[in-house]
């Protein structure tokens, strides 16, 4: 809990953070794997619905799961859970944990709706716990690297900026490998597509460097005959900064790793700030000094970088590490739930705008004589 | 269908992109890929009833029902290659519906990966079968529709008992599969295609050989408007013949070392399906004849555009798979004991710790 967490830190028997996570698919092992590199911090039980993913849970060490975290939060002592379940849950998840007193640090989007979202916040305040949002774009390095550039005022005056997200989605990209899941194909289970999963992330990243955006105009479509969006174009303006953004996201593109499809382009008056300066130029020459830097560490006592060869996942690793570390000291979090929720009602203000000018298209034109 | 070792190629659009027979409404795209399903049905309309011509006559003889059978193995998007494209079989089916009063069908089987409803919705298909009439028919063996018949062919001097879809053996049945290589690096031919619906305990080359004799495909019509070799590559032709011919031709495409086991044992095939033995251990002599537009537009070099096709298909493999190498999950699992960092979900090694 936020006003008390730190008197609260006795659920493990020592000082550490005792933190639960909440679903251990993909993005919630990642979490686990995090979790469990941090020094602070003690995962005491995991919960999935999935016994395979419990398996691997239980091979990481995690001394005890559940199959549903509604027990898991019943019976475990926790100050954090990480909620790292389909957007449908996150309200029934925070709900529950708000019952059991325990701050939570949810994936993104925050909620389907800022509707969901107003009534998780409620409810989380009524009950004094803390909410952080799993927002990664503004802890990868080559973002901080664009945002300390821009801050350092080196292309002056900057009057547009672009973003583009792409991957391959759900569907993914041959060779077929897994079965697909569902849920983000399902608008109500995932609240939305392409907008809610990709562009969720360029919204926070964009008011993080701009301050708080205006949507002007949107646009949505979909590459195959999907029940979401797979693709969104979004006009944005900063006005603090004054300075127009396009984004742009999609889940239609196929995606080779390491290699991730994402640029930041700041054009200012002397030249363009971009997030490709800031990458390494080639992703196994820096995974092979990451490593190097922390196989070294060892022998200088230093803190490995946890996840540094892999670029991308640090961000994750980062992200949760600041949630952790400010309910360990009894403040916000640095990303909190109205952070998540401005994103969400950027998206929503998005996809309206675009689901207006699809139903004009739709709408046969009147015939007057 | 003319000559027995024959393929009927064809364009799909006219040699200056446009959409063949009406110029006014269908100007010369930008880009390679029309988006608009409407708009690529109709520009497929005379280009498959020139490469399907004596087929389609053939087919006038009014079986009682005629399964189109697609490569729609999983829903990429049709632009890549990936998959045949709808709007074919749209053409198709539109073809099929003028010159036959028989029933028609779309038939697909559900995999492991992937239930064939879901394929078929992300596809388009329940509304391009709603057009004509046609019925979507998931052949999987646990599906409704799931009968199946069970049927022993020599082939490669031995036995191969497959079962295959009653639907599919009493049908009519055309097969339209996607100019791609599979995961395994063979031809996702007609063969291939056929061989998705078997259920037999033989490896998938003989088992395709097999199940392409019990189905007796009475076409095969090589979706090639967006082949796949290292990348998509917008082919723009059609190729149409009996099965192991046309699935030959598509094997050469990708070049001599592309080692195709089901061609190896084609032969056998080909002499079911041609009357023709062809000689002793060799592939099939095939002849790509140019038909309708294809072959009197003064333009259009059709030689020179399969040359060309060769060359981009050449050696063509899908994408690598993102499942680590188990070397570099072991390599890094070192690393992190070491280094004291995290090991990532990628890179452990499946089942193990």
């Amino acid at each position: 809990m936020l006003s008390s967490t730190i008197g609260r830190l006795t659920g493990t028997g020592s000082d550490d953070l005792a933190l639960g996570v909440l679903g251990v698919g993909n993005i919630g092992m990642v979490h686990l794997k995090s979790a469990r590199s941090m020094p602070g911090v003690e995962v005491c039980a995991v919960a999935d619905a999935l016994p395979e993913n419990r398996a691997r849970a239980e091979r990481v060490g995690v001394p005890q799961t559940y199959d549903d975290y509604t027990t898991l939060l019943e019976r475990e002592e926790l100050d954090a859970a990480v909620i790292a379940l389909p957007p449908f849950l996150h309200a029934d998840a925070v709900e529950r944990a708000a019952a059991a007193g325990v701050d939570v640090f949810v994936e993104k989007p925050l909620a389907r709706s800022t509707e969901e979202a107003d009534r998780m916040l409620d409810t989380a305040r009524e009950a004094g716990i803390a909410v952080g949002v799993d927002h990664t774009l503004r802890y990868q390095p080559d973002m901080i690297g664009v945002k300390s550039e821009f801050e350092d005022g080196t292309v002056g005056h900057v009057p547009y900026a672009s973003i583009t997200r792409l991957n391959d989605g759900p569907l993914g990209r041959p060779p077929v490998e897994n079965a697909p899941p569902s849920w983000p194909l399902d608008p109500d289970a995932a609240g939305g597509g392409s907008l809610l999963e990709l562009g969720i992330h360029c919204f926070d990243v964009l008011e993080w460097l701009f301050g708080e955006l205006e949507v002007q105009d949107a646009s949505t479509d979909s590459t195959l005959d999907i029940p979401v969006e797979d693709a969104a174009t979004v006009l944005l303006r900063a006005p603090e900064t004054e300075t127009s953004i396009t984004l742009h996201c999609g889940s239609y593109q196929w995606e080779q790793l390491p290699e991730v499809n994402t640029r930041l382009r700041l054009e200012g008056i002397t030249g363009t700030i971009s997030n490709q300066d800031h990458l390494p130029q080639n992703f196994y020459a820096g995974a092979a000094k990451s490593a190097l830097t922390n196989v070294l560490g060892r022998f200088t006592g230093d803190e490995p970088d946890v996840f540094g060869p892999t670029f991308y996942l640090q961000a994750h690793y980062e992200a949760l590490s600041a949630f952790c570390e400010a309910i360990r000291d009894g403040e916000r979090p640095p990303i909190d739930g109205e952070d998540g929720r401005r994103s969400l009602a950027l998206a929503e203000t998005a996809a309206e705008l675009a689901a207006e000018k699809n139903t004009a298209e739709l709408e046969p034109l009147e015939v007057t004589r | 269908m003319g000559q027995s070792n024959t393929v009927r190629g064809a364009l799909g659009t006219d040699a200056d992109g446009s959409a063949g027979s009406d110029r006014s409404t269908h100007p010369t795209p930008h880009g390679s890929w029309t988006p608009s399903l409407d708009e690529r049905l109709s520009a497929l309309e005379s280009p498959v009833g020139e490469a399907l011509g004596p087929v389609l006559e053939s087919i006038a003889d009014e079986p009682d029902r005629i399964t189109v059978v697609p490569d729609a193995h999983y829903p990429f998007h049709p632009s890549t290659g990936m998959v045949t494209d709808p709007a074919v079989v749209g053409a198709v089916l539109d073809h099929l519906s003028w010159r036959t009063d028989a029933d028609l069908a779309v038939a697909g089987v559900s995999t492991e990966c992937m239930p064939f409803e879901r394929t078929a919705e992300y596809l388009g298909y329940p509304d391009l079968c709603e057009r004509t009439g046609a019925e979507l028919v998931d052949l999987a063996p646990d599906s409704p529709d799931g009968d199946f018949t069970r049927q022993v062919f020599p082939v490669d001097d031995r036995s191969v008992a497959v079962s295959v879809p009653e639907q599919l053996h009493e049908d009519t049945v055309l097969v339209v599969p996607s100019l791609r290589p599979t995961d395994e690096g063979n031809v996702a031919g007609g063969m291939r295609t056929l061989g998705g619906f078997a259920d037999a305990v033989a490896e998938s080359a003989p088992t395709a050989v097999a199940a392409t004799r019990a189905i007796e495909p009475a076409c095969c019509l090589f979706d090639a408007m967006t082949a796949y070799g290292d990348e998509p590559y917008a082919a723009n032709a059609l190729f149409a013949g009996p099965t192991p011919v046309v699935d030959a031709l598509a094997a050469s495409l990708f070049g001599a070392g592309f080692d195709d086991r089901v061609i190896e044992l084609a032969p056998d095939a080909t002499e079911s399906a041609t009357g023709v033995e062809p000689r002793s251990g060799s592939s099939p002599q095939i002849r790509v004849e140019a038909v309708g537009r294809t072959a009197t537009d003064p333009a259009v070099d059709f030689g020179a555009q399969l040359d060309t096709l060769e060359t981009r298909l050449k050696g063509g493999t899908l994408p690598p798979s993102d499942e680590t190498h188990p070397a570099v999950s072991i390599a890094y699992r070192l690393y992190a004991a070491v280094g004291g960092d995290a090991v990532p979900p990628q890179l452990e090694l499946r089942g193990g710790s």
